[in-house]
């Protein structure tokens, strides 16, 4: 599995604004919504289920990095949105730090499967400082989408 | 002191997020060096992405290994975590 299989080019930005969890996740399904991976009409129920997830333990897994995710009816295959906050945004992590870098998870119900596979796929990406520095300072989405790609060529 | 021992997968939905950040909590209250092996995967068992790195699924193998002086201890109650129903547990992680 290659994180492009699941990341729909639209789904990108690297210029997330919200200051504040919910207002980040809101963002990055706006993003799905743009990339017409979910429908507008979802948009409250699915916020509703990764708020839920995130109520169980925070996504923030350290490192900067942020894994919102959850489990949709709407949804027929895994899809995900990836963002970039500048400034970091306070997120409960695990390690007490600002999330700068986000990709959000969204999974048909009832298949534990290709989503640890993609966990697996984005952890290899991420737990290289290297490639954090490098999308955390991505230029644009355009930027990001190459990074990703190399990478995603480079480890199977 | 190092031990090895296999375990299989017990939670139904497999080594996601959330179970990989209960045993690294769990992990980090040992000194002993800690590492999954999955295949010829093997990862830091004190670093969530290495955890979610194996993509654990249910009934799969995995070995622990522990090397330390708490080793044993350490190997004892992760196995009974992997080997068991972890997202029915409760904790907040």
């Amino acid at each position: 599995m290659q994180i492009m299989d699941f990341l729909n080019p639209k789904a990108i930005s690297t210029d997330l604004e919200a200051t504040e969890k919910k207002g980040i996740i809101k963002e990055l399904l706006d993003l799905l919504i743009k990339s017409s991976d979910i429908n507008s009409k979802d948009k409250d129920n699915i916020l509703d289920v990764i708020m839920e997830r995130e109520a169980l333990g925070s996504t923030g897994i350290g490192l900067g990095i942020g894994i919102p995710h959850g489990k949709s009816a709407n949804v027929k295959n895994l899809v995900a949105a990836f963002g970039i906050s500048r400034k970091g945004v306070a997120f409960d992590s695990l390690d007490g730090e600002p999330v700068y870098i986000f990709f959000l998870l969204l999974a048909p119900q009832d298949t534990a499967g290709p989503h640890l596979k993609a966990l697996a796929r984005i952890s290899r990406l991420l737990k290289e400082k290297y490639f954090r520095d490098m999308l955390v300072k991505a230029s644009d989405p355009k930027d990001v989408l190459r990074i990703i790609k190399d990478e995603d060529q480079k480890k199977q | 002191m190092i031990i090895k021992r296999k375990v299989k997968i017990g939670n139904r939905q497999g080594l996601h997020a959330r179970p990989a950040a209960i045993f690294v909590q769990i992990a980090n209250k040992f000194s002993s060096d800690i590492v999954i092996s999955k295949g010829d995967q093997k990862v830091n068992g004190k670093s969530i992405m290495g955890i979610m790195m194996l993509a654990a699924e249910c009934g799969s193998i995995v070995y622990i290994t522990a090397s330390g002086d708490d080793a044993h201890e350490a190997v004892e109650e992760l196995e009974k975590l992997l080997s068991g129903n972890i997202d029915e547990l409760n904790n907040k992680v």
